[in-house]
């Protein structure tokens, strides 16, 4: 196996491990006050507006669990595609629409989060 | 890559490897591709804050039915599945346990159990609330 291959998927290897600890923590938290204890409350702008706009902690959570969740979701993909052996150019094709997708996801994300609720 | 093939890989998996850790690794890339799916439809419905408040609550309402909160139990199945024997999998990567794999997959399950029991009550007041 080509070394630089070897070195890239060992760090990518690392990597969704890597955010996948720290998605356990955030997604276990985002569960929680999102789905576990709001009893009969609907989510509305003003419930999501109140925890973002009342907290600069919330929005540094959010803007770092939304690079994780693309990051992983996208490489996770990505280790499942190249089990079944594509060919080079379903590779690189499958590889820049996953990146497209993930870097699209982390833009939106960050956009709606950084513009949209009162800092 | 086929439909076919791409389950057919899952199947010959298991029966040429008939235990728990087959059977995780394949609920794992299920729930996985699953959740890949769900945080893309999760980003458009939350992105439509960009076209003002009243927009984000309306596409928002519309996925808290009382239909989408009992769908909201597989995606509660899928994620706490998946982060459990997420953990499971570092830590059989990152610390000696990868001999104790198929322990640690009981111990997932029952973590599992316990947690999904907890979403379920948690989930009664807006699955018989309106």
């Amino acid at each position: 196996m080509d070394v630089s291959t070897s070195s890239k998927s060992t760090l990518t290897w690392f990597l969704q491990r890597i955010t996948g600890l720290l998605l356990v923590v955030f997604l276990f938290t985002h569960m929680n006050i999102n789905h576990l204890s709001l009893g009969e409350r609907i989510i509305d702008f003003s419930l999501v507006n109140s925890r973002l706009a009342g907290s600069f902690g919330w929005k540094v959570f959010y803007i770092m669990f939304v690079p994780a969740c693309a990051f992983h979701a996208m490489n996770g993909l990505w280790g499942i595609l190249i089990d079944y052996r594509p060919s080079a150019m379903i590779r690189k094709a499958s590889l820049a629409v996953l990146w497209l997708i993930g870097l699209a996801l982390t833009y939106i994300g960050a956009d709606t989060l950084i513009n949209l609720f009162e800092a | 890559m086929s439909f076919k093939g791409f389950a057919g890989k899952f199947v010959d998996e298991a029966k040429l490897n008939p235990n728990v850790g087959t059977f995780s690794y394949i609920l794992h890339r299920i729930t996985g591709i699953g959740l890949a799916i769900y945080l893309i439809m999760h980003t458009w419905v939350l992105s439509s804050a960009q076209d003002g408040p009243a927009k984000f609550t309306e596409r928002l309402g519309s996925v808290q039915t009382p239909l989408f909160h009992l769908l909201e139990l597989f995606l509660a199945v899928a994620v706490f599945f998946h982060l459990l024997n997420g953990v499971r999998i570092v830590a059989a990567d990152f610390l000696p346990l990868t001999r104790r794999h198929k322990e640690l997959f009981w111990v997932v399950m029952a973590l599992f159990i316990t947690v999904m029991a907890w979403t379920i009550v948690a989930a009664l007041p807006k699955l018989l609330g309106h």
